[in-house]
């Protein structure tokens, strides 16, 4: 008998018995949707917080020397190395130096604390601060060492009254010495109302260009980090090799540096939804597994129904092979029927659920395959007791029974 | 056509053994017409399930076209049951899902013959047994005669060697057993081989040939007289 015969007669045994085979097939329904329905919803937590991370970052690194080892002041970084992070590595979009010290600010009227990073143009490349008012600073800035600096729009409301202060000249620097420097922009600072709240005892945060920072700061100003930001976050852990190694071969010292990366973040909490996923997925795998006994049952008590039918087929020319594939088939087929239809509740529950949760499931097409895999296995796997149960039945035992 | 040599079965059930036939000699020519007669017991339905190759002897040999049916395996006796034997059971044993032609189209399915054939062959063994008008019914839509027949069509629906008939009339009436009766008898007078097991004096007497058994042994083997020809 070949397949075609074997699937016809299977299709036929299937229908003969329409709600016993639903019912059969429920299990295996269920053992799928579930299945499908979490790891869709999984996958689209991921890559939800993938999203997430890639707004704020990933393919950003941080180079910085490490404060743990001894170091002397050749181990610090140059705005030259800044350069040749830039121009040498080529996975390098954008390098800024980082530098920050407290300080003072001075207006007509009063002092604060603040906190002066020194960096350059790239550094709002890589961080994309949004400016309200005036402007980031330039790469002439730098190079010109001009007394210029960008606030953040809070500060600017406690120092002036208002947010638009682009263009108003303050004092900067610290006790020893104090510059005139002039205000050329103005930042939005996402904590908003968290930091208007402590506005009174929170320092103000201001960039002013790494130059004039060195100027201002001379004793202590070490470049201790570097902000890099990748052209992409493939291989950032060897990028960040590249950059240390790189810096360390012109510094001529060894395992100074070290790299911080987003995206080690990212791996982590990605793994640990990915655990989470596969151990709820795993625990509804059980009921696919409940599914496939039942898809034994039901072929067992099948066999049993059947035996005459079997002995007949066989005592007119059907060979062991014959039989088993015939039975094999039925189960194969109420599973798949059962998984197909399981797949598409799945899919439809992780949309249901996933618009409930704001979260877009994300259904790949390997999630599907393995769906229709893990159906088909279980059919088989299931099906195979029964179905060599009936091929050895003895075919005149069979025809005897009642 | 059939030669068995020393045929021996026993069945053991735990420690008891019981010889069910017991040094059975017969030879059976083609074209043959035979009844294999007895009490219920006497060992001709073991007989009978040995002939169709549906059992193996436990000692003897069993030639059928001079082939050892004895020490062939499983699938090859499939094969010999699908090819050259077609089996009548008093039960019919037709399959009550499938209609009288997709019944008979079965063992066709096994031998591997392609539908449109299938169907072309299917449709003439009806023809022969007179039921070209009940191909789509199903078996509870025939009577015990039409049954039967549709039995007989698949029996010899592949031109097999043998027909064996197990008690073919022991579910019918006695029209419905005329009508059957006369089938087997056109066939054989068409040169088909048939054995026919049956406790029935009656229907022994349609065939040629009488063989008797009793307590696992031929006990008598004559040329039937009289015989009631339709």
């Amino acid at each position: 008998m070949n397949i075609y015969e074997s699937f016809k007669v299977a299709i036929g045994s299937i229908f003969a018995n329409k709600l016993r085979s639903f019912l059969t097939m429920l299990g295996i329904i269920i053992g799928i949707s579930s299945v499908i329905t979490i790891v869709s919803i999984g996958q689209g937590g991921q890559s939800a917080i993938t999203g997430e991370f890639e707004k704020i970052g990933v393919n950003i690194v941080e180079i910085k020397v490490d404060s743990n080892t001894s170091l002397t002041k050749k181990d610090y970084f140059t705005t030259k190395d800044v350069e040749l992070v830039k121009t040498r590595i080529k996975e390098v979009k954008n390098a800024a130096p980082f530098f920050q010290q407290i300080g003072i600010i001075k207006t007509e009227k009063s002092q604060k604390r603040a906190v002066f990073m020194g960096t350059n143009s790239d550094f709002n490349k890589i961080y994309k601060l949004d400016i309200l008012y005036g402007r980031f600073l330039s790469e002439k800035d730098v190079l010109a060492k001009r007394p210029v600096l960008v606030i953040d729009n809070i500060s600017a409301k406690k120092l002036f009254g208002y947010e638009d202060c682009v263009g108003k000249t303050i004092k900067i620097g610290n006790n020893e010495k104090l510059i005139r420097a002039l205000i050329i922009g103005v930042y939005k600072n996402e904590n908003g109302a968290l930091a208007a709240s402590f506005a009174e005892n929170m320092p103000i945060f201001s960039y002013i260009p790494i130059t004039l920072s060195e100027s201002i700061f001379e004793k202590t100003f070490n470049i201790n980090q570097i902000e890099v930001l990748l052209e992409n976050t493939k291989d950032s852990d060897l990028v960040a090799k590249n950059i240390i190694r790189l810096l360390e071969s012109i510094h001529h010292n060894k395992d100074k540096y070290k790299a911080e990366n987003l995206v080690k973040q990212l791996d982590q909490v990605n793994r640990i939804l990915g655990i989470f996923t596969a151990v709820i997925g795993a625990i509804a795998g059980i009921s696919l597994i409940v599914g496939g006994i039942g898809v034994m049952n039901i072929m067992l008590v099948s066999v049993t129904e059947r035996t005459r039918e079997i002995g007949i087929r066989k005592a007119i020319g059907a060979r062991r092979r014959d039989i088993l594939v015939q039975f094999l088939i039925e189960s194969l087929i109420i599973s798949l029927i059962g998984g197909i239809i399981g797949m598409m509740l799945g899919i439809l529950a992780a949309f249901a659920i996933g618009s409930f949760l704001n979260l877009a499931p994300k259904v790949s097409i390997t999630t599907v395959l393995i769906a229709f895999f893990f159906s088909s296995a279980v059919g088989i796997f299931f099906g195979i007791y029964p179905a060599n149960k009936a091929s050895k039945l003895d075919p005149i035992e069979a025809l005897r029974y009642e | 056509m059939i030669r068995l040599e020393n045929l021996v079965k026993v069945y053991s059930t735990g420690k008891i053994e019981f010889e069910a036939l017991r040094e059975v000699n017969l030879e059976v020519k083609e074209g043959e017409y035979l009844s294999i007669v007895g009490p219920s017991g006497s060992g001709k339905s073991t007989l009978m399930n040995i002939l169709g190759c549906l059992d193996r002897p436990t000692r003897g040999r069993y030639f059928l076209k001079d082939v050892d049916v004895s020490s062939l395996n499983d699938d090859e006796l499939a094969r010999i049951r699908n090819r050259e034997i077609g089996f009548v059971f008093q039960a019919f044993n037709l399959l009550p899902r499938l209609s009288a032609l997709e019944n008979v189209e079965l063992p066709l399915i096994y031998a591997g013959i392609p539908y449109s054939r299938r169907i072309k062959m299917a449709k003439e063994a009806l023809e022969k047994v007179g039921l070209s008008d009940r191909l789509h019914h199903k078996p509870n839509e025939l009577s015990g005669g039409q049954k039967q027949r549709v039995a007989i069509a698949r029996a010899i629906v592949l031109n097999p060697s043998i027909i064996m008939a197990d008690e073919p009339t022991g579910n019918l009436d006695t029209q419905s057993s005329i009508e059957v009766m006369k089938i087997f008898q056109s066939l054989n007078d068409e040169g088909a081989t048939i054995i026919m097991v049956t406790h029935e004096r009656d229907i022994a007497q349609h065939t040629k040939r009488e063989v008797r058994i009793r307590d696992g042994r031929i006990v008598e083997d004559k040329t039937v007289q009289n015989r009631v020809v339709y």
